[in-house]
Formats: structure tokens, C-alpha cells, sequence
């Protein structure tokens, strides 16, 4: 028993030291990026455009386009997943191509994002004509979460007590009524945030988003989504590429920005998931 | 369907004919053959896994919601094929409620919990009304009159099985089953249940799933032993209680048989 007892506590302090290194080494990332950055941001850097000078370079054109991305990937990955989850859930048959159907959506979550960039060129930029634009981008990226949000929604959905469907049948709801009025409310908090983790991580992607032409030199911001492609995890590898030191520390700051937004973007998900949990309807 | 009503009565409400239910490999029903009278009170009682919630399933078509589930047989809701083509099974659960073993409430008001099968129906009258017509019909609503938009998770375990039989009371249907109902009880919970049963009688059509063989022989007209997806036998409640006819069934009754 006491020997039990001592094993099971020298477990707890081996988990937490292990907690501690982790904890630390995030500490430690966000103090270099600030320490690299510190002097090279000013006050306009959140709103200029860049420079070739890197005293004057800023990051408005780059946020603008991250937010402008994020906004499109969620507005067509959003709906198109949770529809495609709800399909496959609740009306689809077990066996069959559907099956199949799902059972690959799931693979293409471990698909390399840079995949989605060359696919993305194909279909979008080139096939459909898009150009390098934020529309294109966003096109890609929703491509690039809508697996993730599948997989994500259909377990929230498999999640709702079979109870609670079976006493909605019972009282003679028809199936989408069951899903309308009862399994989706009940599963919204876990496909909520899980769709979040998705476009946050879309978010911060860079690799697909330079496969189709992302510009990392723009005077203006983007207003509508046929602007050119611009983005920050683009414009921090841009910056990070030139041989210039004083560049290398402007793209710490726009890495901190970065972690910034999508640390912002993470607790609007958070915010989100605790309204529809608690007015579950 | 006949017209006069006397033909009507004589038609059961419910009767299932060879009734054979399979999930996968595992007969829960075999060859069934039960009638259920109008207006009456048949309980079905016998072990764990005997097949009573099968055949409660069976009678609102909730089986089939189950994957792998095959179903063989007729039963006949007045005189009408269940299965047959033209039959909406939305239409049936409308007619023939159903309660759960475990009060499974919607995570919402006592209000909206109530409305929830109406609206699903689309009922066009006075919501508030009937709303309050139902839950005074299971005592509820003088508990709950002063604040019916609160959770109803927030009520007793006793209460909330109420409130299932009043929800399925708001569709208006013409029979309910009641699958053991006050298995998950108190005694005093189990006695108003018994009560409200009591006082349904002969308004509604009533199968009631049972554990207790007091139970049973307290509520109802008929009762049918199932064990082993068998129908064992099936008649008068004072008859099958005092004199059964099978073995298996004396056995259960006299608590040989768990």
C-alpha cells in the first residue's frame, strides 16, 4: 500500500516537472521573438505596409489578409463540414460507399498542408481562375480544415446520448427534427471547438498559401477577397528569408503578432463554446 | 378500418402476429403473438433480457432506429399493418407514446420539454394550455406552476418521469407504453406513478413493462410473462397470477426465477 503509494507520488512529481519544461520553454520562445523584437517594432507597425527599409516595414497588409483568411476558411469550412457530419451521423447508411466516403475524409487530416497548396493551385488559381488571390487562399485552407472539422463534428455528433435521440423519435419528430432540435444543440459546444482548432491552425499556415502565390510585398491592405494573397505566417517567412539582420527582426514582431491573433482567436473559440454551452437551446 | 363503434372495440388496439426480432445473431423476440385491448392495462413482466423492451419497440416501430436490427411478423395498430407501405412511422410514435426505463429529459425548460413533441406535430392550438392540461394530468403542475421556463433537469428523479408521461400525454395518442417506468424510483416516487397509471386507465390503452410481479398484478387487466424472447403466456392478471397455466411460469412467479 505505502509502497504503491510513494510509486504513484513520485509519478505526480515526475508529471509535473515534465509540465514545468514545457511551460518553460514556451516562456522561453515568446521572450526570444520579443527580445528580437523589441526596437524594431514602432507604433505604426501593426498598420503599415512593409518597406524595403526595415525601420519603416509594418504588418498591416499581412494582418489584414490573416483576418480575411480566417473569415473565409470558417464561412465555407463551417457549414459544408458540419453538413457533411451531420450526413454521415445520422443519415447515411453504416455500410456503402458513405462509409468509405468517411472513413477517407478522416485520412485526408494527415495529409501535408503544402498538398492542399499544389492542389489549391490547380483547382483554384489556375482552374478556376482565381489568381493568387485571398478568395483562393481561402478556398485552400477551408480544404485543409474541412477534414479536421468533420472528423471533429462527427465525433461530437456520436457523442449525444442515444437517449435523448430516441425520446425525440418518440415523440413523433421526424429525423431532422431530432437533429435540428436536439443533437445538434447538444453537439454544438464540442463542434464549436473543434472547427476553431481547425481554422486557427489554417490560420498559421504558411506552406500552401506560398505554393499558390502568396505576395509578401503589398503598399495597401486588402479590402474584398479578389486582393491579392497576402498573409502573416507568409510575410514572417519572407522576412526570415532575407539576408538583412535588421529584417530578422521584423519578423520576430510579426511572429509575435501572429501568436498574438491566434491566442486571441483561441479565447473568441473559448467564448464561443461556453455561450453555446450555456444557453444550449 | 371499421365504422361502428362496437366493431371498433372489438378490434385490438395492438396485436402483433409471429412476431420475430433479431439484433445480429441475437433473437430478443420469437414468434410472438400478443393482442392488446382497448382501453386496458397489460403489463408485461418476466427476467432481464426477456425481450419486454423489444416488444415495447416493437409496438411504436423505435427498433428500427437500431443498426443491424430485422424485424419479421405483423403487428396491427387497429386492424392496420404497422410496417406497411403507406404507414408514416412518425405518424405512429404521434399515436403510440412511449416512456423510458430512465427519464430521459431534454436539457431544457419544463415548458419546452413538454411542447417539444406538439411542435415536432405542428399543433396549432393554445401551447400554454395544454401544456398545463398535461403536467395537471400527472400532478405536476401545481409543483410547478409558479416557474415552468426552469430547467427541467433541476426537478426530483420522481418528477421527471412525471414529466415524460405528461410530454408524451401532450401528443394525445391512443396508446402508451410504459417501459418499466419506476424501476429507477423511490417508493414514494413508485406510488404516484402507480396512481397516475391508475388514473389513465381507460382513457388511454396502456402496456406497461414491469419488474415488480406485484406491480402488475396491482395495475393491470392482463399480463403476459416474456422470457427468452418467448411469449410464455398471456391472459387475465388474477388468472395467470393465481392459477398459471405454464411451469416457467409459476417458477417466476414465485420467485424461483430471478
Amino acid at each position: 500500500m505505502r509502497g504503491a503509494k510513494r510509486h504513484r507520488d513520485r509519478i505526480g512529481t515526475a508529471c509535473a516537472v515534465m509540465t514545468a519544461v514545457v511551460a518553460a520553454a514556451f516562456l522561453a520562445m515568446a521572450a526570444v521573438l520579443v527580445v528580437r523584437a523589441w526596437g524594431a517594432v514602432g507604433p505604426g507597425f501593426l498598420f503599415d505596409p512593409s518597406s524595403r527599409v526595415a525601420d519603416r516595414a509594418g504588418i498591416g497588409p499581412a494582418l489584414a489578409g490573416t483576418l480575411w483568411l480566417a473569415v473565409l476558411t470558417a464561412a465555407f469550412a463551417f457549414p459544408v463540414g458540419v453538413g457533411t457530419a451531420v450526413y454521415l451521423e445520422e443519415y447515411a447508411p453504416r455500410t456503402g460507399l458513405a462509409a468509405v466516403v468517411g472513413g477517407a475524409v478522416a485520412n485526408l487530416a494527415g495529409v501535408p498542408s503544402v498538398v492542399y497548396g499544389v492542389a489549391g493551385l490547380a483547382l483554384f488559381v489556375r482552374g478556376m481562375g482565381m489568381g493568387p488571390t485571398l478568395l483562393a487562399g481561402g478556398c485552400t485552407l477551408a480544404a485543409l480544415a474541412l477534414p479536421t472539422v468533420i472528423v471533429t463534428a462527427r465525433t461530437a455528433i456520436r457523442a449525444v446520448p442515444r437517449g435523448l435521440r430516441e425520446a425525440a423519435f418518440s415523440l413523433g419528430a421526424t429525423r431532422w427534427q431530432v437533429v435540428r432540435g436536439q443533437v445538434l444543440p447538444a453537439a454544438a459546444p464540442g463542434i464549436v471547438t473543434g472547427s476553431c482548432a481547425a481554422f486557427t491552425r489554417a490560420a498559421g499556415e504558411a506552406a500552401p498559401l506560398l505554393v499558390l502565390g502568396a505576395v509578401s510585398f503589398m503598399t495597401f491592405a486588402p479590402r474584398t477577397p479578389a486582393d491579392p494573397l497576402t498573409s502573416l505566417p507568409t510575410q514572417v517567412f519572407a522576412w526570415s528569408a532575407r539576408s538583412q539582420q535588421d529584417f530578422a527582426a521584423v519578423a520576430a514582431g510579426a511572429g509575435v503578432a501572429l501568436l498574438l491573433l491566434l491566442l486571441a482567436m483561441n479565447l473568441v473559440a473559448r467564448a464561443v463554446h461556453r455561450r453555446v454551452q450555456g444557453v444550449s437551446p | 378500418m371499421s365504422d361502428s363503434s362496437s366493431e371498433r372495440a372489438a378490434v385490438p388496439v395492438l396485436a402483433a402476429e409471429d412476431l420475430t426480432v433479431r439484433f445480429g445473431r441475437r433473437t430478443a423476440l420469437a414468434n410472438v403473438a400478443i393482442a392488446v385491448p382497448r382501453g386496458r392495462v397489460v403489463s408485461v413482466i418476466g427476467p432481464s433480457g426477456g425481450g419486454k423492451t423489444t416488444l415495447l419497440r416493437a409496438f411504436n416501430r423505435l427498433n428500427e432506429l437500431t443498426p443491424g436490427v430485422a424485424t419479421t411478423g405483423t403487428v396491427r395498430f387497429n386492424g392496420v399493418d404497422l410496417h406497411g407501405d403507406e404507414v408514416d412511422p412518425v405518424e405512429v410514435r404521434r399515436r403510440i407514446g412511449m416512456v423510458f426505463q430512465q427519464a430521459t429529459l431534454f436539457p431544457r425548460s419544463i415548458f419546452d420539454n413538454v411542447a417539444f413533441g406538439p411542435r415536432a406535430g405542428g399543433y396549432g392550438g393554445d401551447l400554454l394550455e395544454l401544456v398545463e392540461e398535461v403536467l395537471d394530468a400527472v400532478g405536476l403542475w401545481s409543483e410547478v406552476a409558479e416557474d415552468p421556463d426552469r430547467p427541467a433537469m433541476q426537478l426530483s428523479a420522481g418528477q421527471q418521469q412525471r414529466l415524460c408521461i405528461a410530454r408524451t400525454l401532450a401528443l394525445r395518442p391512443e396508446v402508451l407504453l410504459l417501459d418499466e417506468p419506476t424501476s429507477a424510483l423511490d417508493p414514494a416516487a413508485t406510488a404516484r406513478i402507480e396512481s397516475l397509471i391508475h388514473a389513465l386507465r381507460g382513457d388511454y390503452t396502456i402496456v406497461l413493462a414491469t419488474h415488480g410481479r406485484r406491480q402488475a398484478a396491482r395495475l393491470s387487466d392482463f399480463t403476459a410473462y416474456l422470457a427468452g424472447g418467448e411469449l410464455i403466456e398471456y391472459g387475465p392478471t388474477e388468472a395467470l397470477f393465481t392459477n398459471p397455466r405454464d411451469r416457467r411460469t409459476e417458477s417466476y412467479l414465485t420467485g424461483r426465477i430471478a
